[in-house]
């Protein structure tokens, strides 16, 4: 408990880090005021806006302005949905977040088992299809299987649908297509790591003691195997969520990637900003979850 | 020989490696009796934990047991089922290492690893399994038994891990018990306390014991019977008495000389000097030749067989090297 405090704490100024970051890089980027308008505006109403968005300030006061809202939850309107831009971001999460953790999870039920059974069969003609697999799912471009998919799944045999959301046939797909990127990474470091584990002495006692070699591989190797892995698994998700925009376009996914990546264009900053915070407080999130994971597999770390 | 709890004959082991076929065990033969503690000895390298870790099948790969016999109670261990092998392995026949830091699971508890073999063999259920294990863990002289079930092994001493693999090894009551350099990684004092606890098995328990050593100071500590390993082979095999008082193979008596408090001093020879060969690379005739200071053209060109030349004395030497050399 005292560990999950300490880390919350950390976090606060983490998250000052990226407020003035993404402060910073909306406005040094170009006058987002000249986008805001239509071509036909006048000089009279780009001052009167700018005037209007505090923007003539200097920029220590429009930051403060900003660090204020901030903490009261206010990161502005969208001057394209003229909605405030948290609740544009909050709208597109449980999309971001569904297909992140499905993806995951195809990724674990993939990896793990190869990863072991890689291992546990090493230079076999198993282990060579394995880690031969594992090399071209990590080769496939994301969009290449995305649309692969589609067409196998959704057009030959009709089975899926092509894109969009709704329920849980539209998540397959998508899911399977981030999920086999991370599956192909994480069965080459859970085959590398538990190979290394299974040569540790403690195997070896394990198996003076009479256990069965499924105990000896699901029980001692993989608990220890499984360590290293924690912290990959960490930054894929936190990827999955914030970086997704490939799948999310191939599919028509309405997750934060898409949303992001219109926000830069169009130069929506509250949006950009808004998206970027709730992005970065995920993968924080995350990662106190793998720290988490990560103490929970490994008694040797000190919880101090 | 019938009448041997553990009998090895002939005992072949090989490592197909990139680099060709590396033979590290050539031809063991000994055996141990019901409640006898046989010490191996020799320097490193010479086959002594693979000879021990063939006996349970544990060789690592790529290692393979390419010749010979193991009876263990006038079983073939290599003709029984796998099944039948692991009923043996922590029941009948337990095994302790060298390394106490690494011989322990770090992610699990004390008492979920020495539960885990009682549960295993003895179908006890998790809570008499981890009194079993408390009751092991005193025996074996852990203070505050009922604690350390719920350590991790990084939170014990080197010392206290090594009673623990020794409660574990001891916990379904082995006939055998192969200690492969139990003490070496541990320091003197902490080396003395264990070397009594084995010695106090043999009488609470009557346990066989094999124990694996460098150490010819452990050796007069603890055995009754005396193998000396070099190169792959057994040199020479006699009681512990009679191997102190009247060591024949010029390896064993290299050996002697280098033990620090020795009562029986050898003028002849110093340290033995030279290393072990290469099992990829093994010399002709006699494995000892070339650090032998008696060797001979026969010793560099004809390999010496064991020769039993006394009711319980064995070596592989042509010449009787007491007299000071060739005889
Ligand atoms: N994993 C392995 N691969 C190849 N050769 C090995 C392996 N393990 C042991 N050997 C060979 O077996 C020989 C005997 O090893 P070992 O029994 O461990 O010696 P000791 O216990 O007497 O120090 C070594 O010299 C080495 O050549
Ligand atoms: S046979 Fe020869 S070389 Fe070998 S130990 Fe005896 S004297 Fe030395
Ligand atoms: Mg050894």
């Amino acid at each position: 408990m005292k560990f999950l405090l300490r880390q919350i704490l950390r976090i606060i100024p983490v998250l000052f880090i990226i407020s003035l970051i993404v402060f910073l890089l909306v406005r040094v980027t170009g006058d987002p005021i000249s986008l805001m308008l239509p071509e036909t505006a006048t000089e009279q109403d780009k001052a009167e806006l700018r005037q209007s968005l505090g923007l003539n300030e200097p920029l220590y006061v429009q930051y403060f302005t900003y660090l204020g809202d901030l903490v009261t939850g206010d990161f502005g309107e969208s001057f394209r949905y003229n909605q405030p831009a948290l609740s544009i971001v909050l709208e597109r999460l449980p999309a971001s977040l569904e297909l992140a953790f499905f993806s995951m999870i195809i990724a674990i039920i993939i990896s793990i088992p190869l990863g072991v059974l890689s291992a546990i069969k090493r230079n076999s003609f198993i282990d060579l299809f394995i880690t031969g697999g594992a090399v071209l799912g990590k080769a496939m471009p994301n969009f290449w299987l995305g649309i692969m998919l589609i067409l196998l799944f959704a057009v030959q045999f009709n089975v899926l649908p092509v894109s969009g959301t709704g329920s849980i046939y539209h998540l397959i797909l998508p899911a399977i297509t981030l999920g086999t990127a991370i599956a192909a990474e994480m069965t080459r470091l859970i085959r590398s790591s538990m190979l290394e584990i299974l040569s540790q002495e403690y195997i070896r006692t394990a198996r003076s003691k009479g256990l069965i070699e499924a105990i000896v591989v699901n029980k001692h190797a993989l608990r220890n195997a499984l360590i290293p892995v924690v912290t990959i698994m960490a930054l894929q998700t936190a990827t999955l969520i914030g970086g997704t925009l490939i799948t999310e376009t191939v599919f028509s996914w309405p997750g934060m990637g898409q949303l992001l990546i219109q926000a830069v264009n169009l130069r929506d900053m509250a949006v950009v900003q808004a998206a970027t915070f709730v992005i970065a407080i995920l993968v924080i999130g995350s990662n106190l979850l793998a720290d988490l994971t990560y103490r929970y597999l490994d008694p040797r770390i000190k919880y101090d | 020989m019938s009448t041997s709890l553990l009998n090895v004959e002939d005992l072949k082991v090989r490592f197909k490696t990139e680099d060709g076929i590396v033979p590290s065990v050539n031809g063991v033969t000994f055996h141990v009796d019901k409640g006898e503690t046989v010490a191996i000895v020799g320097e490193s390298g010479c086959g002594k934990s693979i000879t021990s870790l063939s006996i349970l099948d544990l060789i690592p790969s790529p290692g393979e047991i390419h010749h010979g016999r193991i009876d263990f109670n006038g079983t073939d261990l290599q003709a029984i089922k796998k099944k039948q092998l692991r009923k043996l392995r922590g029941n009948e026949i337990s095994m302790i290492f060298q390394e106490p830091m690494t011989s322990l699971n770090p992610v699990f508890t004390i008492g979920n690893q020495i539960s885990e073999s009682i549960r295993l063999h003895q179908r006890l259920g998790k809570k008499k399994a981890l009194m079993k294990s408390i009751e092991m863990l005193d025996r074996v002289g852990i203070p505050d038994a009922e604690a350390v079930v719920r350590r991790f092994p990084h939170q014990l001493s080197g010392g206290m891990r090594q009673r623990v693999m020794i409660a574990m090894a001891l916990a379904c009551n082995p006939k055998l018990l192969i200690a492969d350099e139990p003490t070496t990684a541990l320091d003197v004092t902490i080396q003395a306390q264990i070397l009594e606890l084995i010695k106090q098995l043999k009488t609470d328990f009557d346990t066989g014991v094999i124990l694996i050593t460098h150490d010819l100071g452990v050796v007069a500590e603890v055995a009754d019977r005396v193998v000396v390993m070099y190169a792959g082979e057994v040199v020479e095999e006699a009681p512990v008495e009679e191997l102190f008082a009247n060591p024949k193979h010029p390896y064993t008596l290299g050996l002697l000389s280098s033990v620090p408090k020795a009562e029986h001093v050898v003028d002849e020879l110093g340290t033995i000097e030279g290393n072990v060969p290469n099992p990829a690379d093994m010399p002709e005739g006699c494995k000892f030749h070339p650090r032998c200071p008696f060797a001979t053209d026969k010793c560099r060109n004809e390999h010496p067989e064991l020769e039993q030349f006394d009711s319980n004395h064995k070596k592989r030497c042509f010449y009787d090297v007491e007299k000071g050399g060739v005889a």
